[in-house]
């Protein structure tokens, strides 16, 4: 590759690494700050997976003149963090609906609240 | 260029893993430990990417998708055993 094309890459590896640390960064904060469970939820799994997708994208960009096999396990790695994130924050959230996590008191809108009345069903409420 | 900033985002990622560790040793129910350790995973796998451009080196990088599904069958798992009590 030309010289040119070294830097646009360079400086494309930086903004994805920068960016991807941004969002993970906000997705700790949001793990820390919000005040149930599944606000905590919302934050790790939307910015937490537009994090992780931009850190895998700056090596498989950075690794694709070189070594094109990481570009494409990285582009599966997306697709599978893509794929999988959101699946197991919908059975974790469900998951707290049937076990009695109450949301947050100043949450307006509950749902399920009218489609499964009789929640929480378990009796098992683990600590 | 390239190194500078991946120790920068290195130390960031640092600091978002000691976030999720926080709230894993005080989240209140094992539901906000379930996430913080998905997140924690999340971030692991972030580092294993930023590392794999700092040392030039893609031996490693096998690891990003492995970590990804076992993750998955994890969380999946956890949140198995919150609903019954079992995991099968």
């Amino acid at each position: 590759m030309t010289a040119v094309a070294h830097l646009v890459v360079e400086v494309a590896v930086v903004a994805l690494m920068l960016g991807g640390t941004f969002f993970m960064l906000v997705t700790g904060i949001g793990l820390i700050r919000f005040p149930d469970v599944y606000t905590r939820m919302h934050a790790a799994g939307k910015a937490g997976t537009l994090g992780v997708a931009l850190l895998i994208l700056a090596p498989a960009l950075y690794f694709l003149g070189s070594d094109p096999a990481v570009s494409v396990r990285g582009g599966l790695a997306i697709v599978f963090q893509f794929l999988t994130t959101p699946g197991a924050t919908y059975l974790l959230a469900h998951a707290c609906y049937a076990t009695g996590h109450l949301a947050h008191e100043r949450t307006e809108l509950d749902e399920l609240k009218d489609v499964l009345p009789d929640y929480p069903s378990s009796e098992f409420g683990p600590e | 260029m390239v190194a500078t900033v991946a120790t920068l985002c290195l130390f960031g990622l640092f600091i978002a893993a000691v976030l999720c560790l926080t709230r894993i040793i005080i989240g209140p129910r094992a539901a906000d430990r379930a996430v913080a350790f998905d997140t924690l995973s999340t971030v692991i796998v972030g580092m294993i990417c930023v590392l794999c451009v700092l040392w030039n080196s893609t031996l490693y990088f096998d690891a990003v998708w492995i970590l990804t599904l076992v993750g998955f069958i994890g969380s999946a798992a956890i949140a198995k055993y919150l609903t019954r009590g079992r995991i099968f």
